[in-house]
């Protein structure tokens, strides 16, 4: 076993001073909103996008430590020594960003992951508090796998730890209807416009732009779609939250699992569950994201998205 | 800086947030009507054959063609609705009250308020669904 490598520098907490950043540019949105009457608010959606933020900061101090913990622990066995030279964390922002393109993807295909990450996709409005409005089981439903390979492969644990926050500080500013198109940098960034595209429930929409910073990968993947100015974007979720208790937000679909895992006859169903799509059943009755887009296909078959 | 602090803070911007979307005017509630609820229903592929909103057009109910039920919410400047065979709910009346549970835990139990008697359909309804 060997140690991981430290960093040569102090990293700094960057979250938490991004902190103020975020404050200052969600008071600056909400004035923007009001006097432009571009894109919308809420306050009790706000309220609850905000307790949603708050909760998560808590649960990341209850089960952050176990994430840290694998994350080291993966680290004693890696195949290579990267050291923090320039090149390695240059090529570990490109693997971070590619591994953030595959937890995303896999937290909206497959229900574990998508009872917590649904949290974050519940609100009906898109501005810069749903950016915050996160979830408090991420930890617990083991998302984190999905950056272990990185630090397996050799990338000094911090260093990973490093660009996911710095990863989930540039989504931040992407959540608003404030900004338009951003030119040539829709080709390589994921963008207000591209992450809008993203929370839309519009059939042609749906499961689409999974991308962290990059858009690189939905353009490699086959899963971008560009916004359609014609067409007005609906957010949230197929069945829309009927409540804006934080706690109910935060545990809705896990209780959902927890019925359905009740009722279920065979191993089969336990396994669809867990590890179906969003909206699997037995029987088919129920709607999926794929169910959902064959059947707007199939109603306009000449509107399906291309790029 | 302690942890506590950092949360006490993180717990003062929340409220000053809150706060500064209320100052604003971020108050507006969506319009509920029949019109709305015919849309909900439509979507599902199903038709309104009784539908009923509550006192303050904050939530309704409709009885819709296969034997399902719709339910509305408000929700701020949105709307929310299930829709469901009635025998997948329950429903209470109680005076003017009725109140209509879900095993879904994304949407309370709905109460609606009426001024006077919930209406005959309703209250054959929720004798049906208790059956």
């Amino acid at each position: 076993m060997r140690e991981p490598i430290a960093p040569p520098f102090d990293i700094p907490d960057i979250i938490t001073y991004a902190v103020p950043g975020f404050v200052v540019l969600i008071l600056i949105e909400m004035i923007y909103v009001r006097l432009a009457r571009k894109g919308r608010y809420q306050v009790a959606d706000s309220a609850a996008s905000l307790s949603m933020g708050l909760g998560n900061q808590i649960a990341g101090l209850l089960f952050g430590g176990m994430v840290i913990a694998s994350y080291f622990f993966v680290s004693h066995f890696r195949l290579f020594d990267l050291g923090w030279t320039w090149p390695v964390m240059l090529a570990c922002f490109f693997a971070e960003d590619c591994a953030y393109y595959w937890f995303h993807r896999i937290a909206h295909e497959r229900r574990w992951w998508w009872a917590s990450h649904v949290i974050h996709h519940s609100s009906q409005h898109y501005n810069l508090t749903t950016a915050l409005r996160q979830t408090w089981t991420g930890a617990i439903s083991f998302s984190f796998i999905f950056w272990l390979p990185l630090v397996f492969v050799g990338f000094p644990p911090e260093m990973v730890l490093m660009f996911q926050a710095i990863s989930l500080v540039y989504q931040f500013w992407i959540h608003t209807e404030a900004i338009d198109r951003m030119g040539p940098l829709e080709w390589v960034m994921n963008t207000p416009s591209h992450h809008r595209v993203h929370h839309a429930i519009n059939p042609k929409y749906l499961d689409a732009n999974y991308a962290g910073v990059l858009i690189i990968w939905d353009r490699m993947f086959g899963t971008f779609v560009p916004e359609d100015k014609s067409e007005p974007l609906r957010y949230g979720i197929i069945t829309q939250l009927g409540t804006f208790n934080p706690f109910r937000v935060a545990f809705h679909e896990w209780a959902g699992i927890a019925r359905d895992l009740g009722g279920a006859k065979s191993l089969r169903e336990v396994l669809g569950y867990l590890f179906g799509p969003p909206g699997w059943s037995p029987d088919g009755s129920r709607k999926t994201s794929a169910s959902i887009k064959a059947a707007w296909a199939a109603q306009n078959p000449s509107a399906v998205p291309a790029e | 800086m302690s942890t506590w602090f950092i949360l006490a803070g993180s717990a003062a911007v929340v409220v000053l947030m809150i706060a500064a979307a209320a100052a604003l005017g971020f108050r507006q509630r969506a319009r509920l009507d029949e019109a709305e609820i015919s849309r909900f229903a439509a979507a599902e592929g199903l038709n309104v054959e009784q539908a009923a909103i509550g006192e303050g057009a904050r939530s309704a109910v409709a009885r819709l063609s296969g034997g399902k039920i719709l339910v509305v919410r408000v929700m701020g400047d949105g709307l929310s609705a299930r829709v469901a065979p009635a025998s997948a709910t329950r429903i209470g009346l109680r005076g003017a009250r009725v109140r209509i549970e879900f095993a879904d835990v994304g949407f309370p139990p709905l109460n609606l308020q009426f001024n006077d008697a919930p209406p005959a359909w309703l209250a054959d309804l929720a004798q049906g669904a208790a059956r």
